[in-house]
């Protein structure tokens, strides 16, 4: 290893662990000492990051307050440290350190909550893409219409939630007093994309969640109704599979259809 | 994650391309007084067509894969000259080079068309781990044969000759062989990129390691410099903290007089990372580089075309 690798290497060491090795290649300056100096780089470090979480997890961070996340905030840096050059994927991991690191693993909305966040963050500069508009289904014979698959737009995104916190979220959003965090019977099933620059987030049905799942893995609208005729009253399955249909294509859910 | 690991070999796909000569490279034109975008401002921008003769950009925040912020870009580079500025190109690591953070600014360049593309004289992390700060180096001749041959890699992969700036340091190493200044100039001479002088950095680094910022100033070629910072800074008493988040200081405008009639005409911006006030404020610091410059240089106000 060169010496300016080697340097490097102490460098970086004593900013993520607190070595003061590197202290003795480095001066005292004309009106301070070396150790305050190198300090600055040591407190930007964990504060710069921290902030990049505050931006991202706005409302988690009002929920959780500003010593309490801080000192999160700061334990996640610590078992994360980033390994990507952009500062936008920082925070990715935030939902999984929450849902198994202590003291945060005791409090499952923690976790949920920084998962609707980073959903909503990522269908914001998701990927662009065709959104499929009515007009284009009038195009398909009724005959057709068994064989038709459907590919999400590619902000589209699900996640199931153990806890109420879509309800904390809303609160927490329209400033107002956020429900107790519980745990829920059966999860909560959401549906993340963007509609124009804004992200959004909706709450489906058992029945609409298990459509969208299967239409998002290519099963086509026919079994799409034999499937929801296991659900429920079986004679309206095709309408409601049609109605479902509607919704999606009028908020923008879906990027293009194929017979 | 080593991103580059994860190209097929990168040195043969670097091969086929005929070596571009940076050092030959035309001088990037003068834009005239600028402003760094900022996500607060984009309405009053778009909605207002204020009078700036041009934007700097954060590449990095446009190293993303759709939504608000790039057709928010797109439509501000339709209006106004863009140049690209990064944080992350971490050109003085000794880590290998990160292939995949490449392709995603040459990607950007492709759809921006900057003026040049910009970034720092520092490194952000090695060993996988990125730090997210424009850390120092020392000033040795083997940190900078490293620093020539990574520029001049990069330089090859966009096509085209970059723009190095000098950042604010607090901690010299006991090992630097030269001054700051020597440094860039060999290294702009070098390897061909072209120099963005931030004058605040200049003043807040003269002020930590105790020397002039004429002295730095003056050992900087005047024919390598394409691009001023201004900026603000926090001071601590012994040292100071290079915050990019107050309004420009009153000896950071003196120092930008001497820069002035030391560089000529160079294109110049205000640059405010943090604590982003309304926009009208920071046209007022605009105008204020613009009068100063056609004060010090009566033909300096307009850009050339």
């Amino acid at each position: 290893m060169s010496d300016f690798a080697r340097q490097q290497a102490d460098f970086q060491r004593g900013i993520l662990t607190g070595d003061d090795a590197v202290l003795t290649e480095i001066l005292d300056s004309p009106r301070e000492k070396r150790e305050t100096l190198y300090g600055v780089y040591r407190f930007a470090y964990g504060s710069r990051l921290v902030e990049a979480m505050r931006n991202d997890h706005e409302l988690l961070h009002l929920y959780l307050g500003d010593e309490t996340f801080d000192e999160m905030g700061h334990a996640y840096v610590k078992a994360r440290p980033s390994e990507h050059p952009n500062l936008r994927w920082f925070t990715q991991g935030l939902p999984e350190f929450l849902r198994d690191a202590e003291p945060y693993c005791n409090h499952p909305a923690l976790s949920d909550l920084a998962a609707l966040e980073k959903a909503l963050n990522d269908a914001f500069d998701a990927a662009e893409g065709p959104v499929l508009e009515l007009t284009a289904m009038s195009a398909f014979a009724p005959e057709a219409w068994p064989d038709l698959k459907f590919q999400p737009h590619p902000s589209a995104a699900r996640l199931d939630l153990s806890t109420n916190a879509s309800a904390i979220w809303l609160a927490l959003k329209n400033d107002e007093t956020p429900p107790d965090a519980a745990a829920l019977d059966e999860p909560s099933r959401l549906l993340i994309w963007r509609q124009e620059v804004t992200p959004m987030f909706r709450e489906l049905p058992t029945e609409e969640a298990m459509m969208w799942d299967e239409a998002a893995n290519g099963i086509p609208f026919g079994v799409l109704c034999e499937m929801l005729a296991t659900y429920d009253d079986p004679d309206s399955a095709a309408a409601r599979g049609a109605g479902y249909l509607h919704g999606w294509i009028t908020s923008g859910l879906l990027t293009a259809v194929s017979a | 994650m080593n991103v580059a690991s994860r190209l097929p070999n990168p040195p043969a796909a670097l091969a086929e391309r005929p070596m571009q000569s940076a050092r030959e490279s035309v001088k990037p034109p003068f834009l005239g007084f600028g402003l760094g975008l900022r996500h607060q401002h984009y309405d009053e921008i778009l909605n207002g067509n204020p009078d700036i003769d041009w934007f700097e950009v954060i590449s990095e925040n446009y190293m993303l894969p759709g939504g608000q912020p790039l057709r928010t870009l797109d439509r501000i580079c339709e209006r106004y000259p863009v140049v690209m500025h990064g944080v992350s190109l971490s050109i003085a690591s000794t880590a290998p080079p990160n292939f995949g953070y490449l392709q995603g600014l040459k990607d950007l360049a492709e759809r921006v068309e900057p003026k040049w593309i910009s970034d720092h004289l520092c490194w952000t992390g090695v060993h996988g781990k990125n730090l997210h700060d424009l850390l120092p180096i020392p000033y040795t001749n083997e940190a900078l044969d490293h620093v020539v041959s990574r520029v001049q890699l990069v330089q090859d992969f966009l096509g085209r000759a970059i723009v190095l700036e000098n950042v604010s340091t607090y901690i010299q190493f006991n090992n630097s062989e030269m001054t700051e200044w020597e440094f860039l100039s060999e290294l702009s001479r070098r390897s061909g990129c072209w120099l963005l002088f931030d004058i605040n950095n200049v003043y807040v680094s003269a002020f930590n390691h105790g020397y002039d910022p004429l002295a730095f100033l003056n050992g900087i070629p005047p024919d390598r410099v394409v691009q001023f910072h201004m900026a603000g800074h926090s001071h601590m008493g012994t040292h100071i903290i290079d915050t990019h988040d107050h309004p420009v200081c009153e000896d950071v405008w003196d120092l930008y007089v001497a820069a002035i009639k030391r560089f000529g005409r160079v294109s110049t911006m205000i640059e405010r990372d943090d604590n982003i006030p309304p926009l009208d404020e920071l046209l007022l610091e605009v105008n204020r580089t613009r009068e100063i410059a056609e004060r010090v240089l009566p033909q300096a106000g307009k850009p050339a075309g």
